[in-house]
């Protein structure tokens, strides 16, 4: 079992490298300001003292491009991304273990053959390409709008109407099947290898001599087993899927994490990106946490180390 | 048929060369057998060679693309795709991205590979410590989204030139390689031969030369070809969100270039944005396919389904 707290030290790192080159095009005594603003004129030691303080005692630093604090700005956007990546990730999982399932039950049959095709037809898309010919082929429904909400200004989910909650739907269709089908594909694939593996176990074969029925051995037996090598996998695909997140949201102009990182990047907003790039860290370490949880409640074989 | 070829060569060139090069020659003949037996390996086969010659032929087909035409046209006669914002020919920008697009994909797949495999036979040959110190490094590695680190990397690197967006898509993606030969050699460590070697007093890179590596190549065979899919997806995704490189033409660039006319909302267009992706998609495909296959005629585990 893989306890990395050791990402949490290698996270900052990166951010404070970032933070080198910036020279903004203006004039030279707003420059100067600028860097005397930013922090940049301390040594790298001190700089990455005040981080380190920082971080811990919560305070994030302001954004350069929405000169708002960071944490306001980020707010926002990790609603939207969470909903966006939590409806689609329980939809992916779900679907995508199931689909995993028939395929295996009726493999070499037509079932089997189209999804397994399907599986390996989005397994190789890019993400945002599958948006984009989304976006096309529904440019004449309303489904098109980009983001979370009409940008009405302080239009905030709160208080929430019904007419919002309709309007929110609306544009969560589009990222939302984006992001589940890109994703699903990768999951039926495993599902269905897995559970091809198990199914050719002796144990599969005396549970049906046993008289058991198809039925049985597969939630008894089958299932369990196949489950495991899952739940690995899954955590460690909780990346790619944030990768194809971050893609839906470009794409969609939906603004979420993803959408603020790549503003970010293009922007060079480096408060934004340090937080982004930390936050991103922890809750993958936090993923990997619970994955390994999960496994170890799963598998009566497994010891925690 | 290849297994033929291969024996007429073991045939000939036995007497001239050593025992081991015709062997060699004959073994490559019988996997080109059980490979082109698939039908996922031809199909594959074949798509890869279709691209592979538009790559290698571009030149003579069609004149490269030249910035002189009539800007943002649309699809015509003359230009089959319509023409792009700087007024070069859609089409030709995609028969000519081919080998650029191909050749990025395989050379960050070296570079992969070439990471991945030394330092897994170090960590997992070296054991003890220096496993553990490895093991975690790596998992920092995967543990990150891939999209997350591959933009650090491309900031702290810099991808905007050919060379560099090839070492940052390498850097990407040497975690999974490393890990899967770690495990290789931990087995074939335990093997006898291993044992018996040592007892005469082999070197340490003797034996990792001859005993070990041997045993580890066809493992990573089939994950060569599938990181190659990977690389030519993360290239079209960094350029497409803006890192990419920006002297070559390549697939990716198209996209790039697409998504900012908007052109996913003007139908008359849409060829421009729907094409390129279509042929990464089946690129990607082609390299899955192979990829898969291999992975069937050379893992020894699949054997027995």
């Amino acid at each position: 079992m893989i306890l990395n707290f050791a990402l949490f030290r290698v996270m900052p790192g990166n951010p404070a490298q970032l933070m080198t080159p910036h020279k903004p095009g203006v004039s030279d005594y707003l420059y100067w300001r600028n860097v005397e603003k930013m922090g940049l004129n301390d040594s790298k030691t001190e700089q990455f003292g005040k981080y380190f303080y920082q971080t811990f005692t919560g305070n994030w630093g302001v954004s350069f491009t929405y000169e708002r604090p960071v944490i306001e700005v980020m707010g926002d956007a990790m609603t939207w991304t969470v909903l966006l990546l939590g409806i689609s990730s329980i939809l992916t999982f779900m679907g995508g273990m199931v689909l995993g399932k028939i395929a295996a039950m009726r493999r070499g049959k037509t079932m089997d053959v189209s999804i397994t095709g399907f599986g390996l037809f989005f397994y190789g898309m890019p993400i945002f390409w599958f948006g984009i010919v989304l976006m096309v082929i529904f440019v004449g429904e309303l489904n098109l709008f980009p983001p979370a909400l009409p940008i009405t200004s302080g239009v905030k989910p709160f208080p929430l109407t019904l007419d919002k909650l309709w309007d929110i739907t609306r544009h969560l269709v589009l990222p939302v099947t984006t992001l589940t089908v890109g994703s699903i594909a990768g999951i039926v694939l495993i599902m269905r290898n897995s559970l091809i593996d198990v199914l050719t176990e002796d144990y599969v074969t005396t549970a049906y001599a046993k008289g058991l029925t198809e039925k049985q051995v597969m939630k008894r037996h089958a299932s369990p087993n196949a489950r495991l090598p899952m739940v690995t996998t899954i955590a460690m695909d909780t990346a790619f899927i944030l990768g194809g997140a971050f893609q839906v949201e470009w794409v969609f102009s939906y603004r979420g994490i993803g959408w603020e990182t790549i503003t970010a990047i293009d922007n060079k907003d480096y408060p934004m990106l340090q937080f982004i790039f930390f936050i991103g860290g922890v809750a993958v370490v936090i993923a990997n946490l619970l994955a390994d949880l999960i496994l170890v409640k799963l598998d009566p074989r497994v010891e925690i180390t | 048929m290849f297994e033929k070829i291969g024996r007429a060569v073991f045939k000939h060139v036995s007497p001239i060369l050593s025992d081991k090069a015709a062997l060699w020659g004959k073994n490559a003949g019988r996997t080109g057998d059980l490979f082109f037996h698939t039908g996922l390996g031809k199909v594959g086969f074949a798509i890869i060679m279709f691209f592979v010659l538009v790559a290698l032929f571009a030149q003579f087909a069609m004149p490269p693309a030249e910035g002189s035409v009539e800007r943002r046209m649309l699809p015509s006669s003359e230009h089959f795709l319509g023409t792009d914002q700087d007024g070069k020919d859609i089409f030709s920008r995609i028969v000519h991205g081919t080998g650029a697009s191909l050749t990025i994909g395989f050379v960050a797949m070296a570079i992969s590979m070439g990471l991945g495999t030394v330092v897994g036979l170090a960590s997992g040959y070296w054991g003890g410590w220096r496993d553990e110190v490895i093991m975690r490094i790596n998992d920092v590695f995967l543990s990150i989204p891939w999209l997350v680190l591959m933009i650090v990397i491309a900031a702290i690197l810099g991808s905007q030139s050919f060379g560099s967006v090839i070492v940052v898509i390498g850097v990407t993606g040497w975690s999974t390689t490393a890990r899967i030969v770690r495990a290789q050699v931990l087995s074939i460590k335990e093997r006898q031969f291993v044992e018996r070697a040592k007892a005469i007093g082999s070197g340490d890179w003797h034996i990792i030369r001859r005993h070990i590596f041997p045993n580890v190549v066809p493992l990573i065979f089939a994950n060569a070809i599938l990181t190659i899919a990977i690389s030519i997806l993360s290239e079209s995704t960094l350029s497409f969100l803006g890192l990419g490189p920006q002297n070559v033409e390549t697939w990716g660039r198209i996209l790039e270039n697409a998504y900012d006319e908007g052109v996913a909302l003007i139908p008359e267009r849409s060829l421009f944005i729907l094409v390129p992706g279509m042929c990464i998609v089946t690129v990607v495909l082609g390299f899955t396919f192979v990829g898969y296959a291999m992975d069937e005629v050379l893992n020894p585990k699949l054997r027995k389904r």
